[in-house]
């Protein structure tokens, strides 16, 4: 799972065009929107595409996409469960 | 109209007011180089198109040189350039394609120019006018501008913000007053 959650905050970083960021920078717990990265709309829509693109899951329940996108962790968890690739 | 402050940005110099700005990077980095320098404090700044980037900096170096009351005063944003959002739209093209057909949000919401004069009046919190034109030639610009800004003792950001392809942009824009 740790080996997850670095690759996972990698592909964040890249996807989100964090320039001045590192992995470290990024607190697996932390919530992902509002307050601690603070990610908007659009930050949303290119996770939900990280994710179809990178591990095949494709997140299609608004109401399932809210839990998923809590933190870096519940991200991680939901891909290790449902990754299909 | 007069001319408050002028800047000129190409892919290798920056010339604010008449008097050139020293710079290390070329091309895209030196945009990068620009906001480190003179902005710093605002991330979405590395989520903008190389266009917005463009005219991001250019105003901001401009009411960088202005009193604080001058950027309060701002009312209008009128840039115009001849290739639209061309290299932003490439981009996102390439993230359509056959075989890879993941398309980029974050791409998507730069393929209109008029976004980064959104994105000035976002950041200086300026409430009037912005529109963005495409146009043959920078001189078209002074009659659209002269028909905007009517009323008297009006401010405006105006100008060129030319981006075409990676690495090859243009700007020139000026705050200017209607006396």
């Amino acid at each position: 799972m740790e080996k997850l959650i670095e690759q996972l905050k990698a592909q964040i970083i890249e996807a989100l065009n964090f320039e001045d960021m590192t992995p470290a920078d990024i607190d697996t717990d932390a919530p992902l929107f509002g307050e601690g990265l603070g990610l908007d709309s659009i930050d949303a829509l290119e996770l939900i595409m990280l994710m179809d693109r990178e591990y095949g899951i494709k997140l299609s329940d608004p109401k399932a996409g809210k839990a998923v996108f809590q933190s870096v962790r519940t991200m991680a968890e939901y891909i290790q469960a449902n990754r299909t690739k | 109209m007069q001319v408050i402050h002028d800047i000129e940005i190409t892919t290798t110099s920056v010339l604010l007011d008449g008097k050139t700005i020293a710079v290390e990077q070329t091309g895209d980095k030196l945009l990068v180089e620009l906001y480190r320098r003179y902005a710093g404090d605002y991330p979405k700044f590395f989520k903008m198109d190389t266009l917005s980037r463009l005219g991001f900096i250019a105003a901001e170096l401009l009411l960088k040189q202005s009193a604080i009351s001058d950027q309060q005063l701002v009312d209008a944003v009128i840039l115009a350039n001849r290739s639209a959002s061309i290299k932003n739209d490439t981009d996102y093209l390439a993230t359509i394609t056959e075989g890879n057909y993941y398309p980029s949000p974050a791409l998507f919401v730069y393929t209109l120019p008029n976004i980064v004069t959104g994105e000035i009046a976002i950041r200086h919190h300026i409430q009037g006018e912005t529109s963005f034109y495409i146009l043959n030639s920078p001189e078209q610009l002074k009659p659209i501008v002269a028909s905007t800004l009517t009323a008297k003792h009006s401010t405006a950001l105006v100008g060129w913000c030319e981006c075409s392809k990676q690495d090859n942009f243009y700007a020139k824009m000026q705050l200017i007053w209607r006396n």
